[in-house]
């Protein structure tokens, strides 16, 4: 069986003893197929047994034990740590409690903060009554095509790691954050629910827009959920039950727009049509600059070649279910 | 080497001319031949979801569908959030034959069919996948000798690993590699991997600033001489954007900010004005 020494770099803190965090290194034997977590359990039983570290199932289903490992947020029990250190081309792998949440102790973070915000934004079934039947007697068929619209979304397991990576909440403190946002849109297109659309108002109050689309979300989720695509089709929603006056969905009309006229981003017009006079006499400066150095096309842009088949493609794509 | 669909998207046809310029200067060097498709359509990026995630499929199986019509293998573009965006559609399509036979009958509207053969690359991993690290280092004709580069790869080269695939995400090598075989040195920091901030410029430009600020203070405090980056969106907001950005992180020096094709055509002896370094908003002093 493959072996290899590893050393494990972790961020220790005691908030009861330590004035400020510090590394320790544990030097290990690793091998094939070990995880992170039995790695952490071995140091806790054998090195040092007070290093303070949440886990549960060990399957990757309870959410419980993502932690950093060189910087990127893993579910400790699903990360093979000979995978990481081939990944990494090292023999040091450094282990630290997760971002935007305080350190309890150790590897531990305080969730309460992340979760309050998710309880803040309703992410719970509020039965319609047209649609949810009174009694037990009659069924709420959910279709499978209807499900696909959500599904993903509801495998969620409350790790954080999208949280702890994602570069809105690092910034703004009012951000619903990702895996808040995504639950908001799977409720947002379950037909049972008695919001559904207008869940995108909520939304758009805790800052939606201001995702970067960083895809840190997408990368980092152990179950593959993507909470940026959630947010995305949720922004969506909200120019649908119309907030159509702000900047996020002005942006999104203007490449519409451009679309329609030439099929390409008409660029020049995008200030303008994204921000109005702010957008302009914000930009002006930086604006200028550009139109001196030639880095500007004429406003009117001549429409791409079939230009004629792209109108009607996105004119037939729209009436789509 | 390689006969390629050539898809710049908007930004290198307006605001990021220069790369337009330098992509085609360094192909013609490197013998790699990129073919533009006037059909060709923006990509949306991403923001044609929002629209509709059926228009943005549609439009983006498009560009596709034209590119295998027209005979090619393999798409190269030079901006990351076309890369991220065509790719994510072909992913889409191509691990779902359902939704797949959906666009192809709005596609079929057109006289068009996505049949999930060609790929879609960034121009530099075909640098490194056509001549790699040693055909690239034969072509140097000034090496960048005891020049520091900091590699940014912003988001949309790299992330979702899922769908771009060429490196993994959480450690690449691609820039370095490039930086390395023109003779160059790397300079290390810790924000590489991270955002710009440009996509949330609109609504939250102060956020977005904020965010290209401390990136460019990361590249100085890396000790580089330049930075380059394969995306004219992160281009944008760390050159053009780049004095308003220090502001909102407190500082004030000025740091060149060079595309990937920039710097290899500098390396390759390429005459600067057909590389459009004139139209940086640093001034770049090679």
């Amino acid at each position: 069986m493959e072996k290899r020494e590893a050393t494990f770099r972790i961020k220790r803190f005691n908030p009861l003893k330590d004035t400020k965090p510090y590394y320790q290194e544990f030097k290990l034997t690793v091998f094939k197929g070990m995880t992170l977590l039995e790695v952490l359990q071995q140091i806790k039983d054998k090195i040092d047994p007070t290093l303070a570290f949440r886990a549960f199932c060990r399957s990757a289903i309870c959410g419980s034990c993502s932690v950093k490992v060189n910087g990127f947020p893993k579910l400790a029990c699903k990360t093979q740590v000979i995978t990481e250190l081939e990944k990494f081309k090292t023999d040091t792998l450094t282990i630290e409690p997760l971002d935007n949440m305080e350190v309890i102790r150790d590897l531990i973070v305080d969730w309460d903060g992340a979760l309050k915000k998710m309880e803040e934004l309703k992410p719970y079934l509020i039965p319609d009554p047209k649609v949810v039947p009174q009694t037990l007697e009659e069924e709420c068929k959910v279709l499978p095509q209807e499900l696909k619209k959500y599904d993903k979304f509801t495998d969620c397991i409350l790790c954080t790691s999208c949280f702890s990576a994602c570069t809105a909440v690092n910034i703004d403190e009012k951000y619903g954050g990702p895996f808040q946002l995504a639950r908001l849109y799977r409720f947002a297109v379950d037909k049972r629910d008695a919001l559904k659309g207008e869940r995108a108002k909520i939304g758009y109050a805790y800052n939606m827009w201001n995702c970067v689309r960083c895809e840190k979300c997408a990368d980092v989720c152990p179950k593959h959920i993507a909470p940026v695509d959630g947010i995305m089709k949720l922004r969506g929603i909200s120019i649908e039950v119309g907030l159509k006056d702000n900047p996020g969905a002005r942006h999104v009309e203007a490449f519409y727009k451009s679309l329609l006229e030439s099929g390409t981003l008409n660029e020049v017009l995008l200030p303008l049509r994204t921000k109005g006079i702010k957008g302009i006499i914000e930009n002006l400066p930086v604006g200028i600059k550009m139109l001196l150095k030639g880095k500007a096309h004429s406003p009117i842009l001549k429409p791409i070649k079939e230009h004629k088949s792209l109108v009607k493609l996105i004119k037939v794509a729209m009436e789509v279910e | 080497m390689g006969r390629y669909a050539f898809y710049p998207g908007c930004a290198a046809k307006g605001a990021s001319k220069e790369l337009y310029e330098s992509t085609v200067a360094v192909a013609k060097e490197l013998d790699l031949e990129l073919v533009e498709l006037p059909q060709f359509s923006c990509c949306g990026a991403g923001v044609l979801e929002e629209v509709k995630e059926a228009v943005d499929l549609a439009v983006n199986a498009r560009n596709l569908a034209i590119a295998e019509r027209e005979g090619f293998k393999t798409i190269i573009t030079v901006c990351s959030t076309c890369l991220l965006v065509l790719r994510k559609t072909k992913w889409l399509l191509d691990n779902d034959e359902e939704l797949k036979e959906k666009v192809n009958e709005l596609l079929k509207e057109v006289n068009l069919e996505y049949k999930g053969e060609v790929e879609v690359k960034h121009f530099h991993w075909v640098v490194l996948e056509d001549l790699g690290e040693e055909g690239l280092r034969e072509k140097v004709k000034r090496p960048l000798k005891g020049l520091k580069v900091y590699p940014y790869y912003g988001c949309h080269t790299v992330r979702p690993y899922e769908i771009l695939g060429f490196e993994p995400s959480e450690n690449p090598n691609s820039l370095e590699r490039i930086i390395r075989a023109l003779g160059g040195e790397v300079a290390l920091g810790k924000r590489r991997l991270e955002c710009c901030g440009f996509h949330s410029f609109w609504p939250n430009p102060k956020g977005s600033l904020l965010l290209t600020g401390l990136n460019l203070i990361d590249a100085k405090k890396s000790g580089a001489d330049c930075i380059i980056t394969p995306c004219p969106l992160c281009h944008m907001n760390l050159d053009a954007n780049q004095s308003r950005a220090l502001k909102e992180v407190k500082e004030s020096f000025k740091i060149p900010v060079l595309h990937v094709p920039q710097l290899i055509g500098l390396a390759l002896g390429i005459e600067q004005k057909k590389l459009g370094i004139h139209r940086n908003i640093v001034e770049v002093n090679c």
